[in-house]
């Protein structure tokens, strides 16, 4: 057998194909999403809140596809489904309550309920807190943001098409970079 | 040329009714070259692994993509990794009491826990005892040579002299001009990447062909220029040129997942000792292994008071069975090779074997790392991304204190790790402040421009600092565990206050700005580079080993691993402790050939 050749090759095309399929992503991914998975851990309304407040912290943009189109709320939800820790579980129904609370609190209405602008005016107060997190709503901010990035920069849209990231390839000639002179 | 992919099987049913040249207890780094040097002398060697033997590549899975695993590399829920505060505020056994199922060492919370689940141990089956210690254990064929860091490095005299040099301490029985040589067979046999820099405490490798450096890591080599400072590529124990003579590696083709996982290489460029030595050792027919045996004891002849084999225990089974040899070697790694020394007590070696100068287990010394500096490299903000983690390491800045300098704090010095470029997660992700179309360009406007780098310092080899065997707590076969007495002192902590100081220094001189500094020391441990338990010397009084790493006390006892250190230096240790066993198996073959031992 040689130095498998077949899976260099095969893992050089995958990694070339990858950033193709994705840049399509924007319109395939929220196809998929409109297909409307049951949500396992969620309430839908809880998950549709944790889609857009997902989707708010890192949203499309001219450059790439943003939290919903990689799928974030799917991705955590899963997570928590299968998690053994059940004070995890009930931060996070808590926190997406928190928001609903602080939005009422704000704009007198859910979050779901609210403009474009009044949504953003709640996450704009809850990240307020980021560096010095009081409230449970500051608390939820950290933890949703967290979970949201590590979520979106380890999909398919955020690794090819919006940090448009060049290894994890066998590099067959020199190596990129430079040299130490 | 032909790389097989498939190891050659182990033998189902190990002959123990035989009485081998030698046992070796332990397949990492040191026992790896115990095998591969015996059995190339001719030498029918058994070797005892406590841990199973790993499909490691399906393990491994160095290029799969993260969103092509279920949990992005994280481990099935009911695993847990250790944090810096589970190890500060509670005291060992770490796990006790735990709700996890499985509780790994820290290493398990890097981002990868599912590729390294099977290769740490549980530390519920593994309890230990005593002051607070981050110990990394790996029980596999190949032990942490499975996912280790990859940095080889070599020691000078400097080092082997360090006493002559400053004072503190007790100088090694040996000299780099005793070593050289095998550091030379080392290099060749196993392959390393590097380039020349002709420093007299870090003395160069035959290198095949370097890493390469990113951009910002280029400016602060040229930044250190200034100073009179050496920025190095990482000196990588893996082969980038490939390996004639290994079927079993394949050369190293830039791919990088060593570098963004808790380690560990598919194809086998980075050293691992099954790969590098085991697998090539079993081919002389020379060599068996038996796998999940757990060594507790290295068992003694009532007559003549030398070593005649190991008692062990199957792991599955859980029965007892005894390895009977002429000659003994214990490569179990520093901790469990005192451990299993400190295990071996009878009327002839009251105090465990090869212990009649009370110092197994003495001289306890390691790494101290955790204080570092970051910075932004404002030339590369908003630049298009670059491939810059294709690479199993970034950069290694040599030791520079205490050199012709006498620093008024502390003795010893410390070297640099660290990298800069893009990777396959923006770490800054988690520090951008905000939310929204902003957060997420900011994001990706600084994802390649930061560099970064960490200390990694001698910690003092005191014979105060200390483990022994716990009389109580007992590991899940029924087996006494280690208590820790071992702590760093004032030395440590003014290094490392030095570190901090001397990082920003060199940022700014570069022209990087230095935007965070972290000056938390790590627990004890956290370095994996544990050294100095049963430390070499030619007094046997002071010392547990001569300088072939023989037994003062047994002579067919031979003791190859990191315990034999007589003190840390600053740099990693697994070149050096590969390099002395190997010189200390030649001169056991041949003194075997004479009927010496």
């Amino acid at each position: 057998m040689t130095v498998t050749r077949r899976e260099m090759l095969a893992a050089t095309a995958a990694a070339l194909a990858a950033p193709l399929v994705a840049s399509g992503a924007a319109k395939a991914a929220e196809a998929a999403s409109a297909t409307g998975v049951a949500p396992k851990f969620f309430t839908a309304p809880e998950f549709a809140l944790l889609d857009e407040l997902s989707d708010l912290i890192i949203p499309t943009d001219a450059h790439s596809p943003g939290a919903r189109a990689a799928g974030v709320a799917a991705y955590i939800d899963f997570r928590l489904s299968e998690s053994l820790e059940p004070e995890q579980q009930t931060r996070w129904r808590a926190g997406l309550a928190a928001v609903d609370a602080l939005s009422q609190e704000l704009n007198g209405k859910a979050f779901m309920q609210g403009t474009a602008e009044q949504r953003v005016a709640v996450l704009t107060r809850m990240a307020a807190g980021e560096h010095d997190p009081k409230t449970p709503a500051d608390h939820f901010f950290q933890e949703l943001k967290h979970w949201s990035a590590r979520a979106y920069y380890t999909s398919k849209i955020g690794i090819h098409v919006d940090q448009q990231y060049k290894g994890n390839v066998y590099q067959r000639g020199d190596y990129a970079g430079y040299d130490a002179k | 040329m032909t790389l097989l992919k498939s190891a050659p099987p182990l033998s189902q049913d190990v002959d123990l009714s035989k009485t081998y040249d030698a046992v070796v207890v332990g397949s990492g780094a040191a026992g790896g070259m115990a095998a591969h040097v015996l059995t190339s002398q001719g030498m029918d060697v058994l070797m005892l692994e406590a841990g199973k033997k790993l499909p490691i590549e399906q393990e491994l899975r160095s290029m799969q993509w993260p969103y092509d695993h279920p949990r992005r590399g994280d481990a099935p829920p009911g695993y847990h990794s250790l944090s810096f505060n589970e190890y500060n505020i509670r005291t060992p056994p770490y796990a006790k009491g735990s709700t996890f199922k499985h509780v790994m060492s820290y290493v398990g919370g890097w981002g990868g826990s599912d590729y390294v689940k099977n290769i740490l141990v549980d530390e519920k089956d593994h309890p230990y005892t005593g002051t607070k210690y981050a110990w990394v254990r790996a029980r596999a064929l190949g032990g942490k040579t499975n996912i280790w860091g990859r940095l080889a490095l070599r020691l000078s005299d400097y080092d082997f002299k360090a006493k002559t040099h400053d004072g503190y301490g007790d100088d090694w029985p040996i000299s780099y001009a005793d070593i050289e040589p095998y550091y030379d067979r080392v290099d060749r046999y196993l392959g390393i990447s590097g380039v020349k820099e002709n420093l007299p405490h870090l003395p160069d490798s035959l290198f095949q062909r370097p890493n390469k450096l990113t951009f910002g890591e280029v400016k602060l080599r040229e930044g250190l220029k200034k100073m009179g400072r050496v920025l190095t590529p990482y000196r990588a124990g893996v082969t980038t040129d490939g390996l004639k003579h290994n079927k079993y590696r394949s050369k190293c083709y830039g791919r990088g997942a060593c570098d963004r996982r808790p380690g560990g290489c598919d194809i086998h460029a980075a050293f691992d000792s099954p790969t590098g030595l085991i697998y090539p050792a079993m081919d002389t027919g020379h060599l068996t292994i038996r796998t999940n045996s757990i060594a507790h004891e290295v068992l003694v002849d009532k007559n003549t008071g030398k070593a005649r084999g190991i008692g062990f225990i199957d792991s599955a089974t859980r029965k007892s069975y005894e390895a009977k040899a002429k000659v003994v070697i214990v490569a179990a790694s520093t901790l469990e090779s005192a451990r299993l020394l400190l295990l071996s007590r009878s009327p002839q070696h009251p105090n465990g074997i090869g212990n009649s100068s009370g110092h197994v287990g003495h001289n306890f010394c390691e790494h101290v790392m955790g204080p570092g500096v970051s910075g932004l490299v404002k030339e590369l903000v908003g630049k298009p991304p670059t491939l810059d983690d294709g690479r199993p390491g970034g950069f290694y800045i040599p030791r520079f204190r205490n050199l012709k300098d006498r620093q008024p704090g502390f003795v010893r010095g410390y070297g640099f790790e660290g990298g800069g470029g893009f990777s396959i997660f923006p770490g800054n992700a988690m520090g951008t402040p905000g939310f929204g179309a902003q957060f997420k360009k900011d994001v990706r406007d600084h994802a390649g421009a930061f560099i970064g780098m960490g200390g990694f310092g001698e910690v003092l080899a005191r014979y105060e600092n200390y483990m022994d065997l716990d009389p109580d707590e007992k590991d899940a076969w029924g087996i006494p565990t280690l208590r820790f007495h071992y702590q760093f002192g004032d030395n440590e902590r003014k290094m490392c206050e030095d570190m901090v100081a001397a990082g920003r220094e060199m940022f700014e001189e570069a022209g990087i700005e230095v935007v965070g500094t972290d000056s938390q020391m790590l627990t004890e441990g956290w370095s994996i580079h544990e050294l100095g338990t049963a430390r070499m010397g030619n007094d046997p009084k002071t010392s547990v080993v001569n300088q072939f790493q023989q037994s003062h006390d047994v002579k067919n006892l031979f003791v190859v691993d990191g315990s034999t250190h007589v003190s840390a230096s600053c740099q990693n240790p697994t070149w050096t402790i590969m390099a002395l066993a190997w010189r200390s198996c030649e001169y056991l073959a041949s003194e075997f050939k004479k009927g010496n031992v």
